[in-house]
Formats: C-alpha cells, sequence, structure tokens
C-alpha cells in the first residue's frame, strides 16, 4: 500500500473530536474560582480606595518599595513551584545572607564587586540545593529547611548575632532614588520579572521546567536532563532573590539576617495569589508580580488601618490557606 | 425479577451530556457488557450507579424497590459492588485487611472469626481457598490481587458486581481464570455489568451487550445474535472497515537494532534480536517475563542494564535517556498517565516535549515555527487541531496516545521506536488510527519494536514477533509463520528453548 506522507495519516474521524466528557467537569470548578477572583479583588480595590491616605504620593511610593524586595523572591519563587518543587524555605535566609556578603565584599572591593560576589553567592548556594534535588531526588522542602538552618547558623555565627554596616565612605546615593518617577527598587523588580518571563516563555529550558513540574517522569521519558533543568531552576531562583538582599543592604548601608524574615511565606503567597500553581507545571511570573502587588496592597491597607504587623503574618497565612483551599477542586481529577 | 432497572438515566457535566436517557435491566445470572468507545459514558452510567455521581433524571431500581443512592456505602449495602479500572488494594495490609478495608459493617477491631470465615468462604468460591489471608497483598500477583477485589464484594454479599476494565492489565492466562470466576459466579445467581475493550471477553462470557455511545443507549442484544464486525459497527456508528492496516510490503531497509545478551538482573537474561527498520517486532510475553522491561532498558531508562546495543552500526550506550534520543531512540510507555502525558501542558507542547532545542533561533524559542509544526503534527496524527491550545489531561486516552506517537514524528532521520501496550485503554476507533500511524512510521523508514500482552494484537499487528518467557527468549516468527496458538503455548509453557 502507497501512503503519501504529508496528508493526515487516516482520515477515520472522531465520532465527537469536540466534546469529551472530562472537559467541562474540569470547567466547572475553575470558573467559580474566577467568580471568588473577582470578588475579592473588587472588595480589596474598594477597600484600598476608601482607606484614607492610600492614594497619596508617599503611600504608593512606599507600597511599590515594599512590594519589589519581596517580590524579587517571589519571581524566584515561582521558578521553583512551576518546576514542581513546592517552595524553597530557605529564601528568606538567602535575603539577609546575600546583603551580608554584598556589604563585606563591597567593604572590601568596592562596588561592583560587591554586586557580583552577591549574585554569586546567591546562585550558588541555591544551585547546590536545586542539584541535591534534582540529582539526588532529594525532598526540596526538606532540603530546603536544611539549607535555611545552615545559612542561618554559619550568617549568625560570623556577624555575631549583629548588623554589618557599609565602611564610612561607601555612597551609594545613586540607587536610593527614583528612575522615571519610580523607585529604584520597583524598576529592579520589573527587570527581574521580565527576565525571567522570557526564561520561562522563550527558551527550551523554561519550556523544560513546566514539563519536569508537569510530570518528571514522563519529562525525563522525552530525555529532558530533568537534573539540569532543576539546578538550573535553583540557580535562577538565588539570582532573582539576591538583588532584594543586595537592595536592602543598599537602602540601610546595612546588613543583618533580620532583612529576610518571613519573605518566604509573603513570596509564596505571592506566588499563589497569582495563580501559579502549587503543584507545579502551570504558572507564569507575570501572575506573580500581580500576586505580589495583592500582597502589597493588604499589607498597605492594614498599616493604614492602624493594625500592627503581628497581623501581616496572619493575614499571609490566610491567604496562602485561601487560595491552595481554591486550587485544590480544581486541579484535582 | 430484575436485580437491576434503570430508566431514563441522564447526568450532564457543565454543557455536556455525559449520558442521556439511557434505560436497562439486568436480571440474576446474567453476565452484561457494556460496550462503547472512551466518552460514550460508560463510566458515568457505572458512577451514577454506584452513587459516585447524582444523576440529573432517571430512576434507578433495585430488587423492585426505587432507590437514590447516597453514595458508595449505601450502593455497597444494596448489594452492589464496583471492582474499578485501577486496583484500590492497600498493598502493605493484609489479604483480610484488604477485603474488609472501609466496610461499615466492620467495627474498630475486625480480626473476628466471623468476618475471617466470611472472607475465607468469598475467597473459595473464586477457588482460591486455600489462600494465606494474612500476607501483605503487594506479595499476590495482579491478577490475584484482582481477585481479592471480587472476593472484597462477595464477602459484603454483592449481588451486582460492575467490573470496569478488570482485563487491561492482565496477560491472557490471567485473564482465563478471571472469567472462570466470573461464570462461576453467574451459576450462582451473581448478575455481573461487565466493561471491557477486548471484545474476544464478551464473546467469551457475556449472555447480553449493551452498546453505549455518545452517552446514549443504541442496543441491548443477545451476544449469540451478534457478530464482531456488528458490535465495533454500532460502537463507532459508522462501518467497519479492517481494523489492521496491511502489512508492510517493501524490502527490509537494513538492520537498525541489533542487541547481543541485553541482561538486566532478575528480569532478562542473556536477550539478542536484531528490529529491521520499516518492520513492527513484536516481543510477546506475559507480565513478570520481561518484554516491557527489554523496551525500557533499549530507551536509557533501567540504570542496570548491561549488554552490546547497536543503532545502524553504531554502539548505544544504555542507561541514559538523553543519550538515547539523540541517536533516535525514542520511548512510548504503557503507563501514559505518569510517564506519558503532561496532563497541564497544552497538546502542542506534548506534541513537542523532547524537541523544544530543535525549534529556536538565536537560542530562543521561535514559537511561530512550533505552532506550525504542531499543527503539522496534529493533523498527522488525527488529533482535532482547534485543540492545540488545550490542556491535554483533558483528551481522551486515545488521543492521549496518538500525542506520544506525534512527538515521533518529524524527527531528523527516522528513528527506533519503543512502546509498551500502545493501545492499552484505548477505544476501537482510535486503536484503529494507532495501527494506521503505526505503518506510516513504518513506511517512513523507522524500526518499531513492541510489547503487548493482548496476542489478537500481536497477531494482528507484528511483522516479527519475538516470544519472551521468564527473561529468556523463546522463539522468533515472522509474517507467515505468526500463529496465536504457537505464541500462547511459548509465553505460557515453552517446551523447549529456541532453535
Amino acid at each position: 500500500m502507497s501512503q503519501s506522507a504529508q496528508p493526515p495519516i487516516s482520515d477515520r474521524r472522531l465520532v465527537a473530536p469536540v466534546q469529551e466528557g472530562t472537559s467541562a467537569r474540569a470547567g466547572e470548578p475553575r470558573n467559580y474560582v474566577g467568580i471568588v477572583r473577582a470578588v475579592v479583588l473588587v472588595v480589596l480595590a474598594a477597600v484600598a480606595l476608601t482607606t484614607p491616605g492610600f492614594l497619596s504620593q508617599p503611600s504608593i511610593l512606599s507600597l511599590l518599595t515594599t512590594v519589589s524586595f519581596i517580590g524579587c523572591v517571589a519571581v524566584g519563587m515561582t521558578l521553583i513551584t512551576i518546576s514542581g518543587n513546592i517552595m524553597s524555605f530557605a529564601l528568606g535566609a538567602l535575603v539577609g545572607a546575600t546583603a551580608m556578603v554584598f556589604i563585606v565584599a563591597a567593604n572590601w572591593g568596592g562596588f561592583a564587586f560587591g554586586l557580583i560576589a552577591a549574585l554569586a553567592f546567591a546562585g550558588l548556594t541555591n544551585a547546590l540545593q536545586g542539584f541535591l534535588i534534582g540529582w539526588l531526588r532529594a525532598n526540596p522542602i526538606i532540603v530546603s529547611i536544611a539549607a535555611l538552618a545552615l545559612i542561618y547558623g554559619v550568617a549568625e555565627a560570623f556577624a555575631a548575632h549583629g548588623t554589618i554596616y557599609a565602611a564610612a565612605g561607601a555612597n551609594y546615593g545613586g540607587f536610593k532614588g527614583r528612575v522615571a518617577g519610580i523607585p529604584v527598587e520597583f524598576a529592579v523588580f520589573l527587570c527581574v520579572t521580565a527576565l525571567a518571563q522570557f526564561i520561562l516563555s522563550l527558551t527550551p529550558f523554561g519550556r523544560h521546567l513546566f514539563l519536569i513540574g508537569s510530570s518528571f517522569r514522563a519529562a525525563e521519558a522525552v530525555g529532558v536532563r530533568a537534573w539540569r533543568a532543576i539546578t538550573g531552576a535553583y540557580l535562577w531562583a538565588g539570582l532573582f532573590t539576591a538583588p532584594a538582599g543586595i537592595m536592602l543592604a543598599i537602602r540601610y548601608d546595612a546588613a543583618s539576617m533580620n532583612y529576610g524574615m518571613g519573605y518566604e511565606y509573603e513570596a509564596i503567597a505571592a506566588v499563589l495569589v497569582g495563580g501559579t500553581v502549587i503543584k507545579g507545571g502551570e504558572g507564569s511570573v507575570l501572575r506573580t508580580l500581580a500576586g505580589a502587588i495583592i500582597i502589597g496592597v493588604i499589607q498597605v491597607v492594614l498599616v493604614l488601618q492602624g493594625l500592627r504587623t503581628e497581623w501581616q503574618y496572619l493575614i499571609a497565612g490566610l491567604i496562602v490557606l485561601g487560595v491552595i483551599a481554591l486550587q485544590t477542586p480544581g486541579t484535582r481529577d | 425479577m430484575d436485580i437491576l432497572t434503570v430508566e431514563g438515566l441522564s447526568k450532564s457535566f457543565g454543557g455536556v451530556r455525559a449520558l442521556r436517557d439511557v434505560s436497562l435491566s439486568l436480571r440474576a445470572g446474567e453476565i452484561r457488557a457494556i460496550c462503547g468507545e472512551n466518552g460514550a459514558g460508560k463510566s458515568t452510567l457505572v458512577k451514577s450507579l454506584m452513587g459516585i455521581f447524582t444523576p440529573d433524571a432517571g430512576s434507578i431500581t433495585i430488587d423492585g424497590v426505587r432507590q437514590t443512592m447516597r453514595g458508595p456505602q449505601h450502593a455497597q449495602a444494596l448489594g452492589l459492588g464496583l471492582v474499578a479500572q485501577e486496583l484500590s488494594l492497600a498493598p502493605r495490609l493484609s489479604v483480610l485487611d484488604n477485603i474488609w478495608l472501609g466496610s461499615s459493617e466492620v467495627p474498630v477491631f475486625h480480626r473476628r472469626r466471623a468476618l475471617r470465615q466470611r472472607a475465607r468462604n468469598a475467597l473459595k468460591t473464586l477457588g482460591a481457598g486455600d489462600w494465606d489471608l494474612d500476607i501483605p497483598a503487594s506479595a499476590l500477583s495482579i491478577s490475584q490481587q484482582q481477585l481479592v477485589e471480587i472476593a472484597r464484594l462477595l464477602a459484603r454479599n454483592a449481588r451486582l458486581l460492575i467490573l470496569d476494565e478488570p482485563t487491561a492489565t492482565l496477560t491472557d492466562t490471567e485473564i482465563a481464570r478471571i472469567l472462570d470466576v466470573l461464570k462461576t459466579l453467574k451459576a450462582r445467581g451473581h448478575a455481573v455489568l461487565y466493561i471491557s475493550h477486548r471484545l474476544g471477553e464478551v464473546f467469551d462470557l457475556c449472555d447480553t451487550v449493551t452498546v453505549l455511545r455518545n452517552g446514549e443507549h443504541v442496543a441491548t442484544r443477545p451476544v449469540r445474535d451478534m457478530t464482531r464486525e456488528r458490535l465495533i459497527e454500532l460502537m463507532l456508528g459508522r462501518p467497519f472497515g479492517d481494523m489492521y492496516p496491511a502489512p508492510a510490503a517493501g524490502p527490509d531497509i537494513g538492520d537498525a537494532v541489533v542487541v547481543d545478551k541485553l541482561n538486566v538482573a532478575g528480569m532478562v537474561r542473556d536477550l539478542s534480536l536484531v528490529a529491521p527498520r520499516g518492520k513492527i517486532l513484536c516481543i510477546a510475553g506475559q507480565i513478570g517475563s520481561g518484554a516491557n522491561v527489554v523496551t525500557r532498558a533499549l530507551a536509557g531508562l533501567v540504570p542496570g542494564a548491561t549488554g552490546r546495543v547497536s543503532v545502524d552500526g553504531k554502539p548505544l550506550r544504555l542507561g541514559s535517556v538523553p543519550h538515547c534520543v539523540e541517536r533516535g531512540v525514542l520511548f512510548l510507555s504503557e503507563d501514559r498517565a505518569a510517564e506519558g502525558i503532561f496532563h497541564q501542558r497544552s497538546v502542542l507542547e506534548n506534541l513537542l516535549a523532547g524537541s523544544f532545542g530543535a525549534h529556536t533561533r538565536l537560542r530562543m524559542l521561535d514559537w511561530l515555527r512550533l505552532k506550525r509544526v504542531g499543527a503539522r503534527l496534529a493533523q498527522r496524527v488525527a488529533v482535532d487541531q482547534r485543540r492545540l491550545a488545550a490542556a491535554a489531561g483533558k483528551l481522551s486516552g486515545g488521543n492521549q496516545q496518538k500525542l506520544l506517537f506525534g512527538r515521533a514524528i518529524e524527527r531528523p532521520q527516522p528513528g527506533v521506536l519503543l512502546m509498551n501496550e500502545p493501545t492499552r485503554g484505548i477505544d476501537v476507533g482510535a486503536r484503529a488510527d494507532i495501527y494506521q500511524i503505526m505503518r506510516e512510521l513504518c513506511s517512513l523508514g523507522y524500526a518499531l519494536i513492541m510489547t503487548s500482552s493482548d496476542l489478537e494484537e500481536v497477531v494482528g499487528i507484528a511483522d516479527i514477533v519475538v516470544t519472551m518467557y521468564r527473561g529468556r527468549t523463546v522463539a522468533r516468527y515472522e509474517r507467515q509463520s505468526i500463529a496465536m496458538a504457537r505464541i500462547l503455548a511459548d509465553i505460557t509453557h515453552p517446551v523447549q528453548a529456541a532453535a
């Protein structure tokens, strides 16, 4: 029998190619999630706009600045979540430690050296975790908790539980202002977001992260070098987290392990609020950008309404639980 | 009196009507086959009977009493029992524990003599009265575990057994045992609803057959009034062409794969084979024969595999999937859900998974080209191009399997395709499409090596059959000498080693 190569292999059409039962079943909870999302956004916007002082310039600028620190961590976290490794508990500690490395290195070898040292430190520390997770298939949560303890222990011993200050002559003034009307921090955050989205959407590596997150075994079976991709995801997560530490150090001319405290929770809240799926394989950093801004708005509103900072942890916890509760019925099938 | 009467059952999910006005009734001592393609409404029907779904309309009557199913436990109490497609035993619990697991009759402590005796009796009915009730379920073979699932229903006094593809993962001798058991149950007055894609079993076992299509009841007939072709036509709703396309006519284009003394500890011993391009070589063997381990090892998925393998004369290093893929050796798993499909990712990405690196410009993904290639691949494997952006997890099993085949097409040069059970759990229509795709790949010069425990498929599609028993090859047959009886004899109890 002779078959030409190009036309469809089979003329047999499916009886009903478009309507297959499962599509609608998965659709129902999604719509419901969409409605909940819309309602929450409208309520949040209403509360924010009616809060006195929210629309003032200082309030908006401080919102954009605080969002940037957590946002950078959240962008890095997004890569980890998409690759199927849930979250890293060590990113908050990494922020503080990176700030220290930056200050120490900049004091010794100047600003540029400080930048390079800080990025290298954050990237390598995280890549090592990624290697353990990808190569040995170690549990990502446990690895990150161990890394958290190690980073914290070493850094605290090094700094003797204190704060490290920039050398007297250091002048980072140029990095504290605004560019084109927005804070430098927020501009950096936008650049980080753009670079991460570029990697995810336009490189084979980025696509491989989605495949691995969707099904590790299926990715290996098609020949993806999963351990390399996972190591890469953690490496980039470290590089995206580092600016948060560097920017905090520049802002305060100092570094301490207190700087990144709790960032990993707020970051994962931003990732999830944005709509990246906790079990991996789906999501984007543009969504994380939106999530980070929503989290930031909530925090500013809380502060303006006179609630203490302790409440922010409570709210972050509730948000994570709420989003997980919303995600679960839509993704389980 | 009828054990079960269903009238006007309907169920919709969102806008899609999965079940439309379906009526049927079942007598004691009757084995009824439910046939239909994937998406025909079989599992919706089953889940409605078991109270897992609440139907939108219609009635379910059991023993003459109209019932509203409140859930699986309620259905069980009414004498219904389901053996689901996937085994649902807890591997570390004992056989006894598994039989009573989740039963509402069992108090906190269940190791009472009466319960043990009832479990024993249930197994005795199945011809397994001598089994040790205290060994863990994981020590049993798959078919033995299947029997435990049936015993679980009998112990709970189920009179209507619903079996959803109970034989999908079994080999032919194991299937024969299950069928014998079901015939015994029938003689004892149990009724059975039997769902299977394997039409041979329908004709061997069942008294009557109900055909569903697109959620609607098409026909219910006695099996003796039915022919195989007629049944397939009813399921498809169109005339039945040949299921298996004509075999490769061309000459061998040379030996693509030469395997010399492949060894995997405890699984495969000194296996050698030669697979030519343009042909389908089928390794036939029961579960545990090591057939599926051979293909996995050749794909680089078995770390401890040793042996000399060459592809087109050049040696192939075992143990590294990326290396094998670079050499054009591609693998299609029998476990489509866990090792094949990326459920959340789009059809497009599923078609191109593993070859993103080949579609870049300046090291960036060229999405225009990816979309073009993806559309062409979808067309060539007969998947609706309008669904390129849909999540692959929402496709039927047959369409998902076609996506996996799509990955193999349009490689820089024709490669080697290794397939385990390529049509497992796939309906008749998609099956025929897949056989066509396999023949197309042959004509493009691919070498195809597949394993199958469906003997009918082996005889129908293979150009070369290699039989395996306990990790060793038994014999090799070429086109004319392929015969079901000899293959069956080889894979069950080989009289002598291969000459």
